[in-house]
């Protein structure tokens, strides 16, 4: 309960700040946006050439890439530590956050926000109400509830991950590539993976579980029962790899070895 | 009742050293050389509420270090901390709320928003009622004098505005115990002065133990009673002040200016019956007399020396501080 008040405070103050700054919030959204869109021009492309992708439809992929953009928006919002080790390991700001009575993770979380980003649930929501019109889905009284367990899961994947690369930083302070690196990745997981081959799908399902962001959980409302498996392991898996990042970074705050040494 | 309390406290960092040359890098693939370096090696200090104490030595000496133990940043390799009753480590989160920590030269303060959105920030995380904070805070806000520069960003600042406020915010949950680190570096006198001021009042008012590193030995004279000399790692001195002056010299200093050059060694051919040791001063055909003895001594030594050379200048001091702890660090602790 003390979490959730301190994260409207903070939100709160975050959003005052922005406001400040008007111009700087409608650029980044514009650009939020157009990337978004080229993407989009990108699924449209491939298929100018083919109308199915290992028997998946134009409207399918685009479906599954709506989805997709919902446990993103939400992961991209409040899980920007792609630069942890350059700003707290590196220039030592971590010090002042151990030094204040919340976890220090969470800490991280609530001051790293970035809520613009949210917006991108509305064009993966709109995104997915296109494609599944096209597709003639119908709604059923229980898919919101299963929405929400399946953004979760995607977004739980997606920020233990991140934890888990940003934690590396607390046992070797050299710089390394592989946050973009994960970002590519991450991008496979928007596409069918039974168009990748066996071991790339192999990777995105157990080791790097991007699939789990996108594929797996969309099959679901695309009604594509052969996923269904899958579909229902996405919040297991969400479970599974945050709970593992947030042992990885408690193991990691032990050996902190502060800036200047 | 003992606020820190530590004892064989130990940290080490393992630095890798990298081999020359490509070959070397493929080596270090496989094997990485290492040192291990002791930034703190084997402290024991206890301090008791209401103390002041100075944490002072050299870049280096792992004085930062060691106040990172002590506010639960840090894991000891090894030995016992207990700092207001709990490991600072292992109870992070409860201990921090008995804690306020200052680093002079990292602010703890937001840097877009204004001071006071700040202050409300740091009430809701140290989840402070609205009474304790208007009056405790009002207090502390009317002694600093920040007032005026409460709805300025941070980022506005000058440093000894920013500086002022940092401690304001260090102290909103009203700590018994305060870590300042370098809380007066690149000051200006009269803020220095102020903050020496506030935080003498503090210490009177509410007993709020104070530990704090600095390297201005100004700092130390005007609050500490006890200073703490760290070096290597190690503790080499831990008392009074005013007992470290006199444990290291008692007596004076001269300062001679000869009108013609003089030699070390005639100087000290000269005084040998004398208890005094000779270095060169900071002006030309200038030397600079440390006297262990009495008054007594001292007049016979200016007396025999200006009767042997004649002497454009001459001046009496009482040794400084910053003279003894230089003389520390040259040449160990010998009389301790």
């Amino acid at each position: 309960m003390f979490y959730v008040s301190i994260f409207f405070q903070y939100a709160s103050q975050y959003m005052k700040t922005r406001l400040q700054y008007r111009s700087d919030l409608v650029v980044e959204l514009f650009s939020d946006f157009l990337f978004q869109a080229v993407n989009l021009i990108f699924i449209l492309v491939v298929f100018g050439h083919t109308t199915l992708l290992s028997g998946w439809s134009q409207e399918e992929i685009i479906f599954i890439y709506g989805f997709f953009l919902v446990p993103y928006a939400i992961f991209s919002s409040f899980f920007n530590i792609w630069d942890f080790n350059d700003r707290y390991i590196v220039k030592g700001e971590m010090d002042r956050v151990l030094t204040r009575p919340i976890h220090s993770l969470f800490q991280i979380i609530i001051e790293r926000m970035e809520l613009e980003s949210m917006f991108g649930v509305i064009t993966g929501i709109a995104i997915m109400f296109y494609a599944g019109s096209q597709l003639g889905l119908t709604i059923s009284w229980y898919d919101p509830f299963m929405f929400l367990l399946m953004v979760a899961g995607g977004s739980l994947i997606y920020a233990g991950i991140f934890i888990i690369l940003a934690s590396i930083s607390f046992w070797s302070d050299s710089r390394t590539d592989i946050m973009p690196m994960m970002y590519n990745i991450g991008n496979y997981g928007r596409y069918p993976v039974d168009i990748y081959n066996q071991v790339i799908r192999y990777v995105l399902t157990w080791i790097l579980p991007f699939a789990f962001v996108g594929v797996y959980p969309a099959a679901f409302f695309l009604g594509r029962d052969e996923w269904y498996m899958y579909a229902f392991l996405t919040p297991v898996m969400g479970l599974i790899f945050i709970s593992i990042s947030v042992f990885a970074w408690n193991e990691g705050v032990k050996r902190y070895r502060g800036a200047g040494n | 009742m003992n606020v820190i309390e530590v004892h064989g406290l130990k940290k080490q960092f393992k630095s890798y050293s990298s081999r020359k040359g490509l070959g070397g890098a493929f080596r270090d693939l496989l094997t990485r050389n290492y040192t291990i370096l002791n930034a703190v090696d084997d402290i024991t200090l206890n301090v008791k509420q209401g103390e002041m104490v100075a944490y002072i030595g050299e870049n280096g000496a792992g004085k930062s270090t060691t106040i990172k133990m002590l506010t639960g940043i840090l894991t000891p390799t090894a030995g016992e901390v207990r700092v207001n009753g709990m490991d600072p480590h292992k109870q992070r989160e409860a201990f921090v709320r008995t804690i306020g920590v200052v680093f002079g030269q990292r602010s703890q303060l937001w840097w877009d928003i204004a001071v006071q959105e700040s202050f409300r920030l740091l009430k809701k995380v140290y989840r402070l009622s609205d009474e304790h904070y208007d009056t405790h805070m009002k207090e502390v806000i009317d002694t600093l004098e920040i007032e005026p520069l409460l709805d300025k960003p941070v980022r506005k600042l000058s440093l000894g505005q920013r500086m002022r406020c940092e401690l304001a915010a260090a102290l909103i949950h009203n700590p018994p115990l305060l870590f300042l680190d370098e809380p007066t570096i690149g000051l200006d006198v009269l803020v220095k002065m102020k903050i020496r001021e506030f935080l003498k009042e503090i210490n009177r008012k509410y007993k709020t133990t104070i530990l704090l590193t600095t390297h201005d030995l100004s700092d130390i004279e005007a609050l500490c009673e006890r200073v703490v000399l760290l070096d290597e790692g190690k503790i080499i001195y831990d008392g009074a002040l005013d007992k470290l002056q006199q444990n290291w010299v008692e007596g004076k200093q001269v300062h001679f200016e000869f009108q013609k050059p003089v030699e070390k060694n005639a100087l000290i051919e000269l005084t040998a019956d004398f208890p005094v040791k000779w270095r060169a001063g900071d002006k030309m055909r200038g030397w600079q007399a440390t006297v262990d003895g009495d008054d007594d001594t001292v007049s016979k030594l200016m007396a025999k020396v200006m009767s042997h050379y004649s002497i454009s200048d001459v001046k009496l001091n009482q040794v400084s501080t910053e003279e003894i702890i230089r003389n520390i660090y040259e040449e160990g602790m010998r009389h301790g």
